[in-house]
């Protein structure tokens, strides 16, 4: 089982991870990870938990780090209506799932749910979301956990 | 059925050796790919995970350090020398210290050249649509991807051509017309998509237009844009969309458009300027990769000369190339500030990122002509950013209120 962390739109780079702390170690960063939405997401945040979000989450700037954080803080995966480009594809490279919601989303701010990947279904006790998962390229990037793999395994094909 | 070639289909049929379709995934090699001092370092680590000492990428490779220049402290400073080391160490073009912001200094250059494909890990590398480049933003693990493996992958984007016609009125800028873009679009009216202009030779923009243009293409969600500005003569029917591809097409009157503002927190929060006339401001900043121009400083001279910046308002100037600078010294500009009480910084990213060099304090508004008034953005979160063209910003600082000239 999963907590939700249940965001709106336009969740944008310089909430995930604050561009004052971008010069220091990912450790210092983690501490700042949408701090100005979520009161302490950092401090509580668990292993396993999820975020729902609206339209275009991630917009703005190329950081990586802004997956990563999230990544790192146990975030396992992220949903969202729509997503800016740059994010959707760090997400895929560092490995934190990204999956586009498809219907309107009942869950409740902290609920359990479960995040079902073979059906792409997210359920509550009271309600479902379906979700599309990454395609193509991007989903064969996911499956070797992130770009990092990927690209070895490229390189010791050729 | 459209058989013509959208600019960014004939961009991608290139560097991937096929004919390249919108919404196609493609490999390909890019012309040339750069990093700055804050998102680069981690490119380099992850390289070093992913091929210890073996870059395949062919093309040019160039390292920018302007995110915290002038280094603030030990940990930017570290980041600068890692960069550097690195960069001399593969035998990379490590542009010298103090030259200014990437995406302006590297069209300035000539380094971004006209039908180049060119990746920067940093979103406003869309800036070089501006110089008919196609400028894509990756972020720094696709970076060391692709020096390590020589290409990366890429989809296809589809087009969003922009027809932009008429005579502008006095004070309004190429900031105005690509914020009333974003009026249009919003923040992701154009995601995954690249966005073309076409601009008449009537509308009276200049070059630097076309880069505070093209710079904000990303705001409104765009992978790359491609600004064809008629004021040249050249033809560029090769790099443009063809007549018969396939394209979303958006007409702008250029004519009945008023300076306009982006409020707090989202650059798609877009009203009149004058909307907000007489807002308290605490800081004007007028720099960045978009707007730190000849042409921006010299309408910030324009509303500065012989006034002074309103006393308790810090006016913060940022020429953002080293030639520019001299430029603007050259024409006296540079004294036209000073005259004026304004701080005139080296270029830099500075605070447009809210890095250094006048990071906001809880509760200060700010307007500034740079590209984002996200939460935070330029230091506190509990600050303000208000987006505007050079001659309002400008205009404010005198003021030390929301201005708009002419109005
Ligand atoms: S000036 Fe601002 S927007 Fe431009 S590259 Fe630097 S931090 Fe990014």
């Amino acid at each position: 089982m999963s907590r939700v962390f249940i965001l709106g739109d336009d969740v944008d780079t310089d909430a995930i991870a604050p561009g004052g702390y971008l010069h220091l170690p990912l450790e210092e960063q983690k501490k700042h990870c949408l701090e100005s939405v979520v009161k302490d997401f950092a401090g509580s945040v668990k292993d396993g938990d999820i975020i729902v979000a609206g339209e275009n989450f991630g917009s703005g700037s190329s950081r990586e780090q802004a997956p990563l954080l999230l990544k790192d803080l146990g975030i396992k995966a992220v949903f969202a209506k729509s997503f800016s480009r740059l994010f959707y594809r760090n997400a895929i490279n560092v490995g934190l799932f990204p999956g586009t919601i498809k219907g309107a989303c009942d869950f409740r701010n902290m609920e359990e749910v479960h995040f079902q990947m073979e059906a792409n279904r997210i359920i509550s006790q009271n309600s479902e979301l379906d979700i599309a998962p990454p395609q193509g390229i991007a989903l064969e990037i996911l499956e070797a956990a992130g770009m990092i793999d990927y690209a070895r395994k490229l390189i010791t094909r050729d | 059925m459209e058989t013509g070639f959208t600019s960014a289909e004939k961009f991608f049929s290139r560097i991937s050796g096929h004919e390249a379709r919108s919404g196609d995934f493609v490999w390909g090699e890019p012309d040339m790919a750069y990093m700055h001092d804050v998102l680069g370092p981690l490119t380099l680590d992850t390289m070093k995970k992913i091929n210890e000492d073996n870059v395949r990428f062919r093309g040019r490779v160039v390292v920018v350090n302007d995110h915290i220049y002038p280094p603030k402290d030990t940990t930017s400073s570290n980041n600068i020398r890692y960069m550097s080391d690195f960069a001399r160490k593969e035998g990379w073009d490590l542009v010298p210290f103090g030259e200014g912001i990437e995406h302006t200094l590297l069209i300035e250059k000539g380094m971004i050249k006209e039908g180049m494909v060119v990746v920067g890990t940093d979103s406003h590398t869309v800036t070089a649509g501006a110089a008919r480049a196609m400028g894509i933003g990756l972020g720094s693990t696709d970076m060391a991807a692709l020096l390590s493996l020589g290409k990366t992958w890429f989809r296809v984007p589809e087009t969003t051509l922009l027809n932009v016609t008429g005579n502008r009125k006095k004070y309004v800028t190429g900031k105005d017309l690509i914020l009333k873009v974003m009026s249009i679009l919003g923040t992701n009216g154009a995601n995954y998509r690249s966005m073309e202009f076409n601009i008449a030779r009537e509308c009276n923009l200049n070059t630097d237009d076309d880069l505070s243009i093209a710079n904000m293409t990303v705001e409104a969600g765009a992978k790359t844009s491609i600004i064809f500005n008629r004021s040249k003569t050249t033809d560029f029917r090769n790099l443009q969309s063809d007549e018969d591809s396939a394209v979303t097409e958006i007409k702008i009157d250029i004519s009945e458009i008023d300076p306009l503002i982006a409020f707090p927190y989202s650059p798609g929060n877009i009203a009149k300027a004058s909307d907000y006339a007489g807002t308290h401001v605490d800081q004007v900043y007028i720099g960045n990769c978009s707007n730190g121009t000849i042409s921006d400083l010299r309408e910030a001279a324009e509303m500065m000369d012989g006034r002074k910046v309103k006393d308790g308002v810090k006016a913060i100037i940022v020429p953002a190339t080293r030639n520019i600078y001299r430029e603007a010294i050259k024409e006296g500009l540079i004294d036209t500030f000073i005259d004026a009480g304004a701080t005139v910084s080296p270029p830099t990213c500075g605070a447009c990122a809210g890095l250094h060099m006048g990071v906001l304090a809880k509760g200060e508004v700010c307007i500034t002509n740079i590209n984002r008034n996200f939460r935070g953005r330029m230091g506190d979160p509990e600050s303000k950013v208000y987006i505007s063209n050079s001659y309002v910003a400008a205009a404010s600082a005198i003021n030390g209120k929301i201005t708009v000239p002419g109005a």
